[in-house]
């Protein structure tokens, strides 16, 4: 009886993180870079009431036994890496990666992060830094007089200046790819870390042999979230909270019958 | 105790591990690859049946569950390393102490080449060794009947398992079976691997609900039933031992 009310209520927990996580995929739907996350659940351990295998008489065993469950948890929820649609910005300085891999930003604490929005900014000093200001790495700087910058597929990027007709090379966007992207840690603001479940980091150009994507200019990559796809997963989670409280009402009912049969 | 009070208060019993069961399914709806309980009702026959005197006991019990291994929809999650299996079958893992057995096809690549369950179990091959990739962070492709590839090159092939009787597994929690009884595996023959697919729970839960419905109503009946036999009881010590 309390393992019935136990375990609905581990469903009703397991429906909350799982609406969260919805929450939180349609509030980044616009989210420049962003990858959803998806949910997963494990069943929780089982309790033996009758070992497989016991005598059930002194003829025959009990080929299975009885196995009663205690629930569900969250597991973890995992990222998905799909890619999103492109949108053209004519933004200079606008990239997306097509494929696999992220850019490198050196976050102010000295640490790197890793991240899939490639929306640049140039700094007071002409440096290459994502929309929170922070470098891309390796550093590339663009003198202020430039009058057009490009950005080639392999990461080469190149400016023109005023009166010069042959375009000079500012440096090379290098990549990070993970041997477990799904393993990194969201830092927010669209920044992702290392840690051990990703493994460590593979660099190299874009469109090298490496695996790693090559970069489009004057575009950024959209959010993967599908709306339709978060609302039909709501519905779903909604409808299975419904019928876990359900349980934890019957359960409360069949007690409260247990109770009231001492008059 | 009387008779009827005790076989009521076993129906009542039952009733309340067919919830336990019901519980547990309702509150997996969301777990990959997870397969419902339902119970196995039978009747405890006292030992005095074998004297053909004696007016044996009989008592409503639950003797087993027994796992519902139908197939559960796949759903598209456009993450490569989301295998749907679709027939009979289990993928194999390297548990801490022995394979385990799911049906739950999320994996994760590992920084040492293996794709690992959650848990950091690896998937086995063919030969019952942990799957080795080529290269860790390369796409993988998966045909359906389990051979594994990147860039062209084959990995190997994934081991799908089945059991003639696949009720001897036991669920060992975390979307894991282990083999309790020692029975040999068998290769099953219809077994195919969607990539890119989740294989979602097959608990109904509108199934759930009728059933709840059903556990709760004769729950109960077997109340009431307690009930009356307290009456009777009453009735007849108040009114049958009664000097006028």
């Amino acid at each position: 009886m309390i393992r019935a009310l136990f375990s609905a209520a581990s469903g009703m927990n397991a429906q909350q993180t799982n609406l969260e996580n919805i929450a939180n995929n349609i509030a980044n739907a616009n989210t420049t870079g962003f990858k959803a996350r998806r949910a997963q659940f494990q069943d929780l351990l089982y309790q033996n009431m009758i070992q497989p295998g016991a005598a059930a008489s002194q003829q025959s065993t009990v080929p299975t036994g009885l196995q009663l469950g205690l629930g569900t948890r969250a597991v973890s929820n995992e990222v998905n890496f799909a890619q999103g649609d492109f949108s053209e910005t004519d933004n200079p300085l606008d990239v997306v990666i097509q494929g696999h891999g992220f850019f490198q930003i050196r976050q102010t604490n000295g640490d790197l992060a890793y991240t899939k929005a490639g929306s640049f900014h140039l700094s007071a000093t002409g440096q290459l830094v994502d929309g929170s200001g922070n470098l891309l790495d390796p550093p590339i700087t663009i003198p202020a007089n430039a009058i057009s910058t490009t950005i080639a597929a392999d990461g080469t990027v190149s400016f023109t200046l005023p009166g010069q007709p042959a375009a000079q090379q500012a440096g090379q966007i290098q990549l990070a790819n993970f041997p477990n992207p799904a393993g990194l840690n969201s830092l927010g603001s669209n920044l992702y870390a290392q840690t051990d479940a990703s493994g460590a980091p593979v660099v190299g150009a874009p469109g090298s042999s490496d695996g790693l994507g090559s970069l489009l200019q004057g575009y950024l990559e959209q959010s993967n979230v599908s709306i339709v796809q978060e609302f039909v997963n709501m519905i779903v989670s909604q409808r299975a909270y419904e019928a876990n409280s359900k349980v934890v009402k019957a359960a409360d009912d069949m007690y409260q019958q247990a109770n009231n049969l001492k008059q | 105790m009387d008779q009827i009070s005790l076989i009521a208060a076993s129906g009542m019993r039952a009733n309340l591990q067919s919830l336990d069961l019901l519980a547990n399914n309702m509150a997996n709806t969301s777990t990959n690859g997870y397969k419902g309980d339902s119970e196995f009702h039978t009747v405890f026959v006292s030992e005095a049946a074998d004297e053909s005197d004696v007016e044996p006991t009989t008592l409503p019990m639950i003797e087993r569950h027994w796992t519902d291994f139908s197939q559960g929809t796949l759903e598209p999650t456009s993450n490569p390393l989301d295998f749907g299996l679709t027939g009979k079958g289990f993928f194999a893992v390297q548990g801490p102490s022995g394979t385990l057995y799911t049906r739950n096809g999320s994996f994760q690549m590992s920084s040492s080449g293996t794709l690992n369950t959650r848990d950091g179990y690896p998937l086995l091959d063919q030969n019952g060794q942990p799957l080795k990739l080529l290269k860790p962070g390369a796409p993988v492709v998966v045909s359906p009947d389990g051979t594994v590839q990147q860039d062209g090159q084959p990995v190997g092939k994934l081991q799908f398992v089945d059991f003639k009787e696949p009720g001897a597994l036991l669920k060992h929690g975390g979307n894991y079976f282990e083999n309790s009884t020692g029975a040999k595996p068998v290769t099953p023959d219809s077994a195919t691997v969607a990539q890119g697919k989740v294989e979602t729970s097959n608990v109904n839960a509108a199934h759930g609900a009728v059933r709840l419905v059903n556990v709760m109503r004769q729950f109960e009946v077997m109340q009431k039933a307690i009930s009356i036999a307290n009456e009777m009881g009453r009735e007849a010590i108040e009114q049958v031992a009664k000097i006028s």
